[in-house]
């Protein structure tokens, strides 16, 4: 027995399945394999274009190929969207996951490029940046020779669970662009070249204070970096004249203090080491002691060489926020950074030594 | 007396089995009345004469013996020819106004019982119902052996006469459920009860639900927990299961079987079931959802290979699934239907053959046979048949909202099948209401 409430209420539900067809627009959904789904984008800016590289995978039965495409915009989004125009599928940037970009357009400030994409969210905030210390077409062409044939290497690179090492800064969308609006904190984006026998080589990375690139530091200084960030110094060799160690663990003890307007500041690095290698006979204390030294002299020359660019990569304006007003922490890169007094030690914990017990 | 003949005759006698004999106890003549068919007339007289013979011995008069011998009735027309359908022997005393109903020797009408078709049963009690009520009641008396078990029957049907049983355990049932349940079944004493969907009118459920409001087993076993767990069984005659009300949402995965192995056993297997619902449910949608619409979800290298299978695949990611899920259902539904010789090579053909060719094909990408795989191994560890179809339905759903919307839809879809879920009630037992009794947390 139908009421006419009920008859009603189908009526009702007829109406909002026919309204779920026609207002969802599903029908703009395109598969995955009518996308294109590149993994690299490569930007530089010349002149008042900007060239847009995309690295993408071709499947052509059962195999894979790497296309390199190139295209010049006004804009980025204007450039890939050039490019899919002329491909047979629709590019969709989803998965890009490394965006690469060249040394002269970084120095120039990358703030646009990144807001852009902050704005448009077609790429992942969560993607890396790189930046190629060549030219940026030959850059591509070149990892397109020594590339695996899934093409994606160039991810792997910067892949926690495959080949990233702690040498290489890791730096994504969303840090670059708080880097560009905070006052305290700057970021190091890693610098690449085209190898030889390995698709890329990693030799250091750069300065980026407010979007722009301003000093480079070697891998080693970027290990101490990493370390300074609490990403796990893990499965690292360290070489010194002596012996070379692998950092098994690391923790981080800082303390800020305001004298006037001079920032102290005090820290305290505990690493744990396993030996490797060693030359000779020396000591414990002696391997203690030298990595100590070594360490110490290296992290002070990275951090003279921020405090003159006057970018803040190790973030410590962060623990001066409680001391300086809001109103005066515009100025800490300028003002308060370069005078900054960093104490700094190293407590060396060794925890074996290995299978060898004659040290 | 010869009107009461003349009307019975006049109702059955254009039935070939059905007999009208003339016959004497001691020497009073009698007619004998009933149907060939359903009870042994031979034995039977050699029964009745052995009766009336050890009667006479003891020096009883033909008055005596024809009111020992079995119930003595009114006449009433009604009443006789339910009895003469019921299978029973009548024997009519002439020139009087009274009947007897001798109980026959029954011709085997029934099958024996067997190990449960629909329901297999692994370290465990292998009877199963059978068509025959009393047989099943019998069962029940045999595994409850309590003064506590109830057994009320009614006989339905106002041409088809059915008989239904309702069992419960007087301490355990809810009192209000059983008031409930017996109320339903005296106010619709005249409905014809056939099958499932009837039972279902009979009790005033909803017969649009998609989920059946009865848990149905075929385990006497199975059965009897449930009665343990203040639920009550329904028996409806020629059919061979116990209809349990109120079904909860815990049925699906929990049987009382598992008990007959070690608990941490026990825990895993119903764990296994829980992750096959979820996989039945999410995983074509979940397919879809990747596929057409968020592919950014997937991992890179999962994204890339999953490109290159669907390579050349003509449809899109959701006529592509629902083809594919229809043939499936095509061929699950022809095994049922196919004689059990033939069944194996049917699956064969099916689901080998036709799936890897429809790959070959590039009709349909590699990972959509897999998944549909999936789906369908993963949709039959649900306890119950009839649940597992239920789950098929509801797969459906997520995969349409999957389509339109992508992961969104997928969890949309979800939520709409637990708010189905929580919306259902029996008798005032909510679907999803668990029994958290003490010796069920004991095991």
């Amino acid at each position: 027995m139908q009421t006419p409430k009920s008859n009603k209420r189908v009526l009702l539900v007829l109406c909002m399945i026919s309204i779920i067809c026609t207002l969802t627009g599903c029908w703009d959904n395109r598969d995955i394999n009518h996308r294109v789904l590149p993994l690299a984008i490569g930007i530089s800016k010349q002149a008042n274009e900007y060239k847009v590289i995309l690295k993408i995978q071709v499947h052509d039965n059962e195999t894979t190929k790497l296309k390199i495409v190139t295209q010049t915009g006004e804009t980025i989004s204007k450039a890939v969207d050039t490019i899919s125009t002329n491909m047979e599928s629709s590019v969709d940037l989803l998965h890009v996951k490394v965006i690469v970009i060249d040394k002269e357009t970084a120095e120039d400030g990358v703030k646009d490029i990144i807001s852009g994409f902050m704005r448009s969210r077609e790429v992942s905030p969560k993607a890396l940046i790189a930046i190629c210390d060549e030219d940026i077409e030959y850059f591509f062409t070149n990892i397109k020779k020594t590339m695996t044939s899934d093409g994606t290497s160039l991810v792997e690179n910067f892949d926690k669970g495959a080949g990233w090492d702690p040498q290489i800064a890791l730096t994504r969308i969303w840090e670059v662009y708080r880097s560009v609006h905070s006052y305290t904190h700057d970021v190091a984006i890693p610098i690449i070249i085209s190898g030889k026998s390995t698709s890329i080589e990693h030799i250091g990375s750069a300065i980026i204070k407010n979007g722009k690139m301003v000093e480079r530091i070697d891998n080693d200084e970027t290990l101490l970096f990493n370390a300074f960030k609490g990403e796990s110094t893990h499965g690292q060799i360290e070489v010194m004249t002596n012996a070379s160690v692998l950092i098994i663990g690391n923790s981080m003890n800082i303390k800020s203090k305001m004298n006037g307007k001079q920032p102290l500041m005090e820290g305290k690095v505990n690493l744990k080491v396993v030996i490797l290698e060693t030359r000779g006979d020396p000591s414990r204390k002696f391997i203690k002691k030298e990595l100590n030294a070594h360490l110490s002299k290296r992290f002070s020359h990275m951090f003279e060489k921020t405090q003159k660019s006057e970018a803040d990569i190790l973030a410590l304006g962060q623990y001066f926020r409680t001391h300086i007003p809001r109103s005066e922490l515009k100025s800490w890169r300028t003002e308060y950074y370069p005078n900054l007094k960093m104490n700094i030690q190293f407590q060396i914990d060794i925890q074996n030594e290995g299978y060898l017990k004659t040290l | 007396m010869d009107s009461f003949i003349q009307e019975i005759r006049g109702l059955f006698g254009k039935n070939e089995d059905f007999f009208l004999l003339q016959d004497y106890v001691s020497d009073a003549p009698v007619v004998l009345l009933g149907f060939k068919t359903l009870l042994d007339l031979t034995k039977t007289k050699s029964v009745l004469y052995k009766n009336i013979e050890s009667m006479l011995s003891a020096g009883k008069s033909s008055e005596e013996i024809l009111f020992n011998i079995g119930e003595v009735k009114e006449k009433d027309i009604k009443m006789a020819t339910s009895t003469l359908l019921e299978g029973k022997l009548i024997i009519l005393i002439e020139n009087s106004k009274k009947y007897i109903v001798f109980e026959p020797v029954p011709k085997s009408l029934n099958r024996s019982v067997q190990s449960p078709e629909n329901e297999n049963v692994l370290q465990g009690a292998l009877n199963s119902f059978t068509e025959d009520i009393d047989t099943n009641i019998g069962i029940m008396r045999k595994q409850l052996i309590t003064t506590d078990l109830f057994v009320q029957s009614f006989t339905t049907g106002k041409n088809q006469k059915r008989k239904i049983s309702l069992l419960y355990l007087e301490s355990q049932a809810d009192k209000d459920l059983v008031r409930k349940i017996v109320n339903r079944i005296e106010t619709n004493l005249d409905m014809d009860i056939n099958n499932m969907q009837g039972l279902t009118t009979l009790m005033g459920f909803s017969s649009w639900e998609a989920i059946s409001k009865f848990h149905t087993t075929e385990l006497p076993f199975q059965a009897v927990h449930l009665l343990n767990k203040e639920r009550v069984v329904l028996f409806v005659d020629q059919l061979p299961f116990a209809f349990i009300l109120p079904n909860f949402f815990w049925d699906l995965f929990a049987m009382e079987n598992d008990r007959n192995f070690p608990k941490p056993i026990m825990i895993a297997i119903r764990a296994v079931r829980v992750i096959g619902i979820l996989i039945t449910l999410i995983s074509p949608g979940l397919y879809v959802a990747l596929v057409a619409v968020n592919p950014e979800v997937l991992q890179i290298e999962l994204a890339l290979s999953i490109a290159r299978s669907r390579e050349g695949v003509p449809y899109p990611a959701l006529v592509e699934i629902i083809l594919m899920l229809l043939i499936l259902e095509l061929i699950l539904e022809a095994s049922v239907r196919l004689p059990k010789s033939i069944g194996p090579t049917i699956t064969m053909v099916g689901g080998i053959i036709l799936g890897q060719a429809a790959v070959e094909a590039k009709l349909v990408s590699n990972l959509l046979i897999i998944i549909l795989a999936a789906t369908t191994i993963a949709n039959s560890t649900v306890v119950s048949f009839q649940n597992s179809v239920s789950i098929r339905v509801f797969k459906y759903v997520v995969v349409l909202l999957s389509a339109i919307f992508g992961i969104l839809g997928l969890v949309a879809g979800l939520v709409l099948v637990c708010a189905y879920f929580a919306s259902l009630n029996t008798f005032g037992f909510s679907y999803l209401y668990v029994n958290l009794k003490k010796d069920e947390m004991n095991g």
